[in-house]
């Protein structure tokens, strides 16, 4: 802090004026607040003071009030927009979970084939079990936008029927 | 050191809202701020209002206070506290322009109020602008240097020496 007893008054308007010029103008300075201290104001009344201290003691529990309620409506406030963004984020998650990612795909392609040596069958049946996948893929998708022309049931029991097929064949084995 | 070390400590008592540092600053600071408002306004009465004011101010702004010269700080709020009181004026004046003299004479003339006793120092205040009046009073019950009053003001250091300077020695020539 650089409070008045510290600062050098002749230093300061040495700044601006010469030396002569900023001792006149410091002795200036010194005389009139001597003035000032000969001619002190009056002081505040101590019932004005006890007043004053009454107050402040009478606000403080109302101030301490209004900075909790602050504090709850920040955190409450704070606490929903958490919710919220969890709710969204939930959301958006599950509609990414919609697709089947690769290792779903993967794990239902059959055992035996994970287990075959013959290399050049399980590729022609990896094949067609892809594109089994794919029309199946479609399907569901025509049935989830309800582009499917014909009886939605009778699309469903057909994807079914499917499904079964291909669990109970065994055109992978060759 | 020691002085700034115990305010420092009454400082973050306030800040916890112990109402036992709030009179403690009460203490240290009602004499010097009320002599500038009594000095800037002439009248006990309005100068009592301006006090109370100033540290109801205080409790509410003291989480505001994030280090620094306190006085500076404090006497800051203590001229907004003034400006205000004379805006308030100067908006009373445009709506009863009738009045326009009255409250004129109002700011700047002494008023007696109960057993007031109005000295020469306050007489010849009077003569002296609002701010160059309020320059003085700044700089003599705030105790802050020179720079600290400039930042306040927000002028050059050079141009708060000049009106200072000026101001004082009007003064000393009115006392005369």
């Amino acid at each position: 802090m650089n409070g008045r007893n510290d600062e050098n008054l002749k230093e300061l308007f040495e700044k601006f004026l010469d030396a002569e010029q900023a001792q006149k103008y410091v002795e200036d300075v010194q005389k009139a607040e001597q003035i000032l201290r000969e001619n002190p104001a009056p002081e505040p009344d101590d019932m004005l003071i006890a007043n004053i201290k009454a107050e402040i003691a009478m606000r403080l529990p109302a101030r301490k009030t209004y900075v909790f309620k602050h504090i709850a409506y920040k955190v409450v406030s704070i606490a929903a927009a958490v919710v919220f963004l969890t709710a969204i984020g939930l959301r958006l998650f599950e509609k990414d979970d919609s697709k089947p990612s690769p290792v779903q795909r993967a794990s239902i392609i059959p055992t035996a084939i994970w287990e075959s040596d013959d290399i050049t069958t399980d590729d022609a049946d990896l094949a067609i079990f892809t594109i089994e996948i794919e029309q199946i893929e479609d399907e569901m998708m025509v049935l989830q936008f309800g582009e499917d022309d014909t009886n939605g049931d009778s699309s469903v029991s057909e994807l079914e029927m499917e499904l079964i097929e291909i669990n109970n064949s065994d055109f992978w084995k060759g | 050191m020691a002085k700034s070390d115990e305010l420092a400590q009454i400082i973050i008592g306030c800040k916890n809202g112990d109402s036992n540092c709030f009179s403690q600053v009460v203490d240290m600071y009602a004499s010097r701020c009320y002599g500038y408002f009594y000095r800037l306004t002439s009248n006990n009465d309005l100068s009592d209002e301006l006090l109370s004011e100033l540290f109801v101010k205080l409790v509410e702004k003291i989480a505001s206070y994030k280090g620094g010269s306190f006085d500076g700080w404090i006497f800051k709020i203590a001229s907004n506290i003034f400006h205000d009181y004379l805006r308030t004026k100067q908006r009373r004046k445009k709506l009863l322009d009738v009045q326009k003299k009255q409250l004129e004479l109002e700011i700047t003339e002494p008023k007696k109020s109960d057993n007031e006793q109005i000295d020469k120092l306050q007489i010849q205040l009077t003569r002296l602008d609002t701010d160059t009046r309020e320059l003085i009073m700044l700089r003599f019950y705030s105790e802050l240097g020179f720079k600290e009053i400039a930042a306040m003001r927000s002028e050059p250091i050079g141009t708060t020496l000049a009106k200072l300077h000026r101001g004082l020695k009007k003064l000393r020539e009115l006392m005369r």
